[in-house]
């Protein structure tokens, strides 16, 4: 192995069991010396390949830069790549979520884009700017984000980096001085660890035989090495501590050829570990402890990290600095390779001749065969690529923000996995044997196209194979990655449940990387899935002590569930209990009984609450048969109305307690686990639609919507009006299922609150051509309809309301109309030809300031009623239609707004396009499938939400009507309004969407900025909460708010907001009761006595009080006093009662001070508020 | 506050030319509290005084419940019988649509209730020259007053105003109780409630009144339109001393479709120059637009090291949670 250049060298063939191992010295060197003797044979073919290409690349380069003219040379570097970036723009298209579902990339593909990644113009120099994506401004931003990403996360030779190095080198000097032991019977070795009383072997379950002939011995390493991600810096800077795989190889005489069977070598090298831990333990003062590698409990390896100064046994001490895993394993040469492929048994029980096979047992011991080996083939990726190693920062940045990691509980796919996963990728996988990526991917090409390789190709279906060999994957779910020279599945120890999880995400984050509209940046790195519940619909936990215990019993729960639930879900997972590091003197760590598996459930929506399943039909007999012993007694054979006679499975209506997953969840586990397991299994996920009333179906504004079609009918079909209807438009949150009770609920009192609809007429000459006049015109319009429509329908009361007296520019009055049913609806026309008329004053120069104004408020209102409230409300409704837990979470958000008092600042459609967002914008999870996960997400995003620089836009159409070109001027209009205004006085959060590109329709001066933060505080508060809580969540503590935050409260009458009746009122009881019987009349239809005061307080007190009110979801109006109202020179013209002060300064010069009056302003308001206000609670403790 | 806690700075008894007056208000169950309010009076002094000013008396921190009935009670039971003739409220929420101002007396007079607004702040009074007509109905019993705005009070005479002021400052100066909110019950519509309630109702006035609202409206509406048409030919009919004839709106039949239509001409002429050379027909043409390209892309590139500048100063370090 002569000294190799990192770059391009043509590596010798030499056999990969040559036993060439990497010299101690080489840790904390560079990575030239630890690269040197990584010899590998097979490769030679690709390598040498890509060593043309590489010099092809090379010419191309110089023939590229010679093409540019001298003026143009500072600008070469941006033409550069965005001539470079159309063979990227290609794959950026493919990849952007149009790929079918499912189907496996074409075989076609991958080659196709390799051959253009070598064909075109990769140049290296052009992964320095703008590589990624086209020149877009967007994906520059992404761009720069990342190198600032990589910047950040890159590892780093810091101070614990010195240290960790520092106690590699004492621990490499402890091991080469241990005494060579054995050979040693079970019970000798056992004996003499237990007289020395510091350790006890680790071993596995079952432990060894007493009688085994085998002999335990030890002798000193023959290599001692630094391994895996710290030696190639592949892994990520951490926060919490460097880990260091440090590999001891045991000598090789110390086994015989027929350990691999029967758990054999796992008790050698748990006696070898042992005997390190020993020597380790007597000459360091290090902190030595035992832990489950990966929790594989056939693997222990003792881990050693700095002692702390407050040594307890307890887990949560101060998180070390480095930690450092010692793990024995042995020559690649050692078993024969072929003895132990996953088809292979090896574990076997005598009797037993037809035991299955063991893959995972077998892969486990192949795989601490082959760390040497693999730590060649990434440190070749590492030397050959250079996107690399910044590929596997950032794929192990994407796993650990999802919550992968190499621990089998965490899923099994780590860091290692997903480089191994591109070094291999590098070497072949494609078809006819060739690469499937390209050394001249830059990092984020080499990210993609892994995330693309995870995402469309299902391994545990058809394998991947590296190499010449066909391999099928093992069959119980597990993905195989075949690497043919090593003789090795890669990802043996992956879960099918973590996998099915991984190839979601994948499929998810590629979807939203391809997505050009918006930056997916923060949520392909930078957020955490944060918990299960907001990762899961549904989440079924179950003690560890109830189930089984070998390890076979997850499979199965699995497998059943899987089976069980079949379309119900879309998806299942499990997270298994995460093994605990021991002290070496004492035994493994058994799970303490409190821990337990948790299983979390993505739902199908519309699938399910099915009450009946349908199974194979009765003649297909080994069909129906298999479905008998899956479900026992429950299967029954029914015959259906089409006359088909099916095994079938009924269960009761969710209705009746436990919806029908629970029911099906704890069938099955009663059925395939144990009834100690169902008796025990908690089930968490309805909580949130307990908090609804009604629940979270839209079947409640089912009698609503029939009454609007038969107001629309009714309407078109009334004869003798003077103009024809174009359109009935609905305009209302109950038209769009997103109101928070729904219309059906009125409280147990006749008195609905009407539902605004637009009605439009025929264009028409005869309008007068004035905005005064035509609203007075629309007066007579209404008394025309009303009239007519009580002399055609004698179910149908009507009758016309005023509004805005205040300003005559404005819509001054609507239709009320009140079906028998109980349905009411409020009507507004909608006249085009104000909107010509007030902007035609809006252009008069001559127009007055303040009337300018006017104008410019009523034309942003009638733009509001009459084009975007309808267009918003029918296309809220289609997602609603299309989104099942979309009505659920838009209700549930809005209800949140309004326990916290927000409901006054914060328009009903902005809270609507926050909680379409979750739904459109789904990134980092997929589009929620229940109310629960929907709202929580929706919060989530809430609390992140930095409204002063960000605006919300969604693309309401759901079918990607916004366009690259509609966000960027969203954006632009965005800045603008920050420049206008930026302190906030006017536009504070600014919403836009699809349908309303202004940004301002909702949020023009509401909520103001110390509203705003309230409620960024607010969400802020129950996320922590959520996360806090995880599970144990209390979905009503969300929503509770204390008024200790605010200056006054007043508590309000509770009757009045339709709450429930107080009970037992000391006087006029029986006056009160009259009274609001009276308000049941159909007069008072729209009658809200809180909403009438709140807009009177706010009219005498806006500008020196900020009023918060809950709607009628709490009685309460609570204030808090604006700090403009500090004490100051009297002046005439406040605008709030003022207390006079005299006020001597320094200078004996004697002045008045106006302080507010709060006293006198809280009586006022108990003036105001009469018997509404029950009374003021002021001066919170 | 009352009682005024001893830290508290003493409350003079006059600002600038203001007198305070303090108003002691009883408390209420739903607010168990005495508490004073103060108020500001001098006599009237506008910059343009009319000729009521002189009887007239300026009130400043008016309680927002104040309507004319409160001020006329105050004056005449409580501060020496000066007898109020009639109170502007400023700041006051409005009460109805308003009417319009023929240009001729159209017929009947429903612009009853009229208030009449404050000369010096509110809008001007209806002119000389017409009456306003076709006011939409009350919708409020009670209007609402802005916190810490200001009325005039107009009395009887001049006698009664300056009696008014003196027996003001007699009762600041004596320390006498005077009581807001005394005196008025049943003489004006409740609050809360009930309040609300007759609210809600008079927003849904009868039909055929509204009707006769709207009716006046229009017909004093098409009047004006009338005469304005008839101005407006006559001034494009005659010219003037110098000959010339004013040009004026109305002069073709369909107004309103001509912006638009001046739009579109304009937008099709555009187009039209667009297509006369094409964008890249000549050498110098595709060279402009390449390096307009490439400036732009150096432009954007800028535009996002600034964002991405802007984006790692608000929220430090990109990393991940």
């Amino acid at each position: 192995m002569a000294a190799n250049g990192v770059k391009r060298r043509k590596l010798e063939h030499t056999s990969s069991d040559d036993g060439d191992v990497v010299s101690f010295a080489s840790f904390g060197a560079t990575e030239e010396e630890v690269a040197e003797p990584a010899g590998n044979a097979g490769q030679d073919k690709t390598l040498e390949a890509v060593d043309d290409g590489d010099e092809r690349l090379g010419d191309e380069e110089e023939e590229g830069f010679g093409d540019h003219e001298g003026d143009e040379q500072d600008l070469e570097r941006f033409a550069n790549h965005s001539e470079e970036d159309r063979g990227d723009v290609e794959i950026d298209v493919r990849d952007g979520g149009r790929f079918p579902k499912g189907k496996p990339a074409e075989p076609g593909a991958e080659q196709q884009r390799q051959d253009r990644a070598e064909g075109t113009r990769v140049r290296k120099t052009a992964s320095e700017l703008g590589t990624y994506l086209a020149g877009t401004s967007r994906s520059n931003i992404f761009k720069l984000q990342v190198d600032e990403l990589l910047e950040q996360i890159r590892p780093r030779r810091g101070k614990r980096e010195e240290a960790a190095e520092k106690a590699l080198h004492s621990l490499k000097k402890i091991l080469d001085q241990m005494p060579a032991r054995g050979p040693l019977s079970v019970s000798d070795a056992e004996q003499q660890f237990l007289i020395s009383g510091k350790v006890i072997i680790p071993f596995a379950e079952p432990t060894p035989p007493k009688d085994a002939k085998y002999k335990f011995a030890f002798a000193s390493p023959s290599s001692v090495n630094v391994v895996g991600s710290y030696a190639l810096k592949t892994s990520p800077r951490s926060r919490e501590a460097v880990e260091i795989d440090m590999m001891v190889n045991m000598p090789a005489a110390l086994f015989e050829e027929k350990d691999y069977l029967n758990y054999r070598y796992f008790y050698k090298r748990a006696y070898y570990l042992a005997c390190l831990a020993e020597s380790i333990l007597d000459k360091s003062t290090y902190d030595t402890r035992f832990v489950d590698l990966h929790d594989d409990q056939m693997k222990p390896v003792v881990v050693v990290s700095p002692r702390t100064p407050l040594d307890t046994e307890d887990e949560i001490k101060p998180t070390p600095r480095w930690r450092i895993n010692i793990i024995p394993s042995v020559g690649a040469e050692v078993f024969s390779k072929d003895k132990i492929t996953p088809g292979r048994n090896c574990i076997r029980t005598t009797g037993d001749t037809k035991a299955g096979p063991t893959p995972f047992y077998n892969s486990s011991l192949r795989a601490n065969m082959l760390t040497p080996s693999y730590l060649k083939v990434l440190h070749h990726a590492a030397s050959t690529c250079d996107g690399f190693r910044d590929a596997c920062l950032l794929g192990s940045t994407w796993l650990r923000q999802r919550g992968y990691s190499a621990r089998i509980s965490e899923g099994g796919f780590g860091n290692f996995e997903w480089s191994t996963l591109i070094a291999l990728l590098l070497q072949g996988g494609g078809s006819n044997g060739k690469p499937m990526l390209s050394e001249g991917y830059s990092s984020y090409q080499l990210f993609k196209a892994t995330l693309q390789v995870l995402a469309l190709r299902n391994l545990s279906k058809s394998a991947l194979v590296v190499g010449n060999a066909d391999t099928k994957p093992t069959g119980d779910g597990t993905p195989m990655l075949w690497d043919a020279l090593r003789a090795h599945n890669v990802l043996y120890k992956v879960t099918p449940w973590a996998y099915a999880q991984l190839r979601q995400d994948a499929r998810s984050s590629l979807a939203m990387l391809g997505d050009q509209l918006f930056d997916g940046f923060d949520a392909a790195f930078i957020l955490r899935t944060d918990g299960p519940l907001l990762q899961n619909d549904y989440l079924v936990n179950i003690p560890v002590t109830t189930m089984p215990a070998h390890r076979g019993s997850y499979h199965k729960l699995f497998d059943a569930l899987k089976r069980g639930l079949g379309d119900r879900v879309s998806l299942v997972t499990m997270k298994t209990a995460p093994s605990m590091s021991w002290q070496p003197g004492s035994l493994r760590s058994k799970s303490t009984p409190d821990t337990s598996i948790s299983i979390g459930l993505i739902v199908n929506p519309e699938t399910v609450n099915r009450t009946v399943d349908h199974g194979p039909p009765a003649e297909d007999k080994a069909e129906a048969a298999s479905f008998r012993t899956f479900w026992g007694e429950k299967a029954e054979l029914r015959r259906f109305k089409d006359g088909s006679i099916t095994e079938s499975l009924v269960w009761s209506t969710s209705e009746a307690g436990q919806t029908v997953l629970e029911q099906v969840v704890r069938f099955l586990l009663s059925r395939h686990v144990g009834r100690d397991a169902e008796q025990n299994a908690s089930f968490v996920g309805n909580g949130f639609v307990r908090l609804l009333p009604q629940g979270t179906s839209t079947t409640a504004y089912q009698p609503l919507m029939e009454a609007y079609k038969q107001l629309e009918t009714d309407i078109r079909g009334l004869e003798g009006m003077p103009l024809s209807v174009r359109h009935i438009t609905p305009a209302d949150p109950q038209l769009r299922y997103c109101s928070i009770r729904p219309p059906s609920d009125t409280g147990g009192r006749k008195r609905p609150s009407p539902a605004n609809v637009v009605i439009q007429f025929e264009a028409s000459t005869r309008w007068p051509d004035e905005v005064i006049a035509i609203q007075r015109t629309k007066i007579a319009f209404l008394l025309n309809i009303s009239e007519l429509l009580q002399e055609a329908k004698a179910a149908v009361t009507a009758r016309v309301g005023l509004e805005n007296q205040e300003d005559e520019s404005l819509n001054q009055a609507y239709l009320d109309i009140i079906y028998e049913s109980g349905a009411a609806f409020r009507m507004r026309i909608h006249h085009d030809r104000e909107q010509i008329l007030l902007e035609r004053q809006l252009k008069d120069k001559s127009l007055a300031p303040s009337s300018r104004e006017g104008t410019a408020r009523a034309l942003a209102a009638y733009k509001r009623d009459y084009i975007k409230l309808p267009a918003h409300t029918q296309a809220v409704a289609r997602l609603c239609s299309r989104y099942p837990a979309l009505s659920g979470t838009v209700r549930l958000l809005k209800k949140w707004f309004a326990s916290h008092l927000l409901a006054s600042h914060i328009a009903e459609e902005v809270i609507e396009l926050i909680a379409v967002r979750a739904f459109v914008q789904p990134w980092l999870w997929q589009t929620p499938s229940s109310v629960q996960t929907g709202f929580l997400r929706a919060l989530h995003w809430l609390a992140r939400w930095d409204w002063r620089a960000e605006p919300l836009i969604v693309d309401l159409s759901g079918t990607g009507e916004l366009r690259a070109a509609d966000v960027q001027s969203i954006k632009t209009r965005f800045e603008a309004w920050r420049k206008l205004d930026p302190s906030l006085n006017r536009i504070v959060t600014f919403a836009a969407s699809s349908l309303d590109q202004d940004g301002t329709t909702w949020t023009d001066g509401r909520p103001q900025r110390v509203v705003a933060g309230h409620m960024t505080a607010l969400a802020k508060a129950a996320c922590a909460e959520v996360q806090e809580k995880q599970v144990a969540l209390e979905p009503a503590s969300l929503f509770a708010s204390p008024l200790r935050d605010y200056d006054f409260v007043l508590h309000l009458d509770p009757a009045l907001r339709g709450g429930k009746k107080r009970a037992g009122a000391t006087n006029g009881t029986t006056f009160k009761n009259l009274e609001l019987a009276a308000e049941d009349d159909e007069s008072m239809i729209g009658f809200d006595a809180a909403q009438l005061l709140l807009g009177k307080l706010e009219f005498s007190y806006g500008s020196a009080v900020v009023f918060f009110a809950g709607g009628r979801e709490r009685p309460v109006i609570a204030g808090l006093w604006s700090p403009q109202t500090a004490p100051r020179n009297w002046k005439m013209n406040l605008a709030y009662s003022t207390i006079p002060r005299k006020v001597r300064s320094k200078e004996e010069e004697e002045s008045v001070t106006a302080e507010i009056n709060k006293d006198a302003i809280l009586a006022e308001i108990a003036r105001l508020g009469g018997d509404l206000v029950e009374s003021i609670e002021r001066d919170m403790p | 506050m009352v009682p005024m806690p001893p830290s508290h700075p003493p409350i003079p008894q006059t600002i600038n030319d203001f007198t305070i007056l303090p108003l002691h208000i009883p408390p209420l169950p739903s607010f168990p509290r005495e508490t004073t309010h103060y108020l500001y009076l001098r006599p009237n002094a506008p910059k343009l005084p009319t000729e009521t000013t002189p009887r007239e008396l300026f009130l400043v921190n008016v309680p927002v419940d104040a309507t004319e009935t409160h001020l006329r009670a105050l004056f005449a039971e409580q501060l020496g019988g000066a007898r109020v003739e009639s109170v502007g409220f400023e700041g006051a929420q409005r009460t109805r649509g308003r009417g319009i101002t023929g240009p001729v007396a159209v017929g009947t007079a429903s612009g009853r209730g009229k208030k009449r607004k404050r000369g010096e702040m509110g809008e001007g009074e209806v002119g000389a020259e017409g009456r306003e007509v076709g006011g939409l109905p009350e919708v409020y019993e009670r209007e609402v007053r802005a916190s810490g705005g200001t009325a005039v009070v107009a009395f009887v005479d001049r006698a009664s105003a300056e009696m008014a002021v003196r027996e003001v400052r007699r009762a600041v100066r004596s320390g006498r109780r005077v009581v807001w909110d005394a005196g008025v019950e049943g003489k004006v519509p409740a609050l809360g409630l009930a309040g609300s309630r007759a609210e809600h109702a008079l927003r849904y006035p009868d039909p055929a009144v509204l009707q006769q609202s709207v009716d006046d409206f229009m017909a004093a509406f098409s009047a004006q339109e009338a005469v304005r048409a008839k101005e407006l030919a006559r001034v494009r009919s005659v010219p003037d001393a110098d000959g010339f004839v004013t040009v004026t709106r109305g002069a073709r039949m369909v107004p309103a479709a001509r912006e638009e239509d001046v739009e579109k001409v304009e937008e099709s002429a555009r187009k039209r120059e667009k297509k006369k050379v094409g964008e890249d027909f000549y050498r110098f043409q595709v060279r402009e637009k390449r390096k307009e390209e490439q400036l732009g892309l150096v432009r954007g590139f800028e535009e996002d090291q600034r964002r991405v500048e802007e984006m790692r100063r608000r929220r430090g370090k990109v990393r991940p949670e």
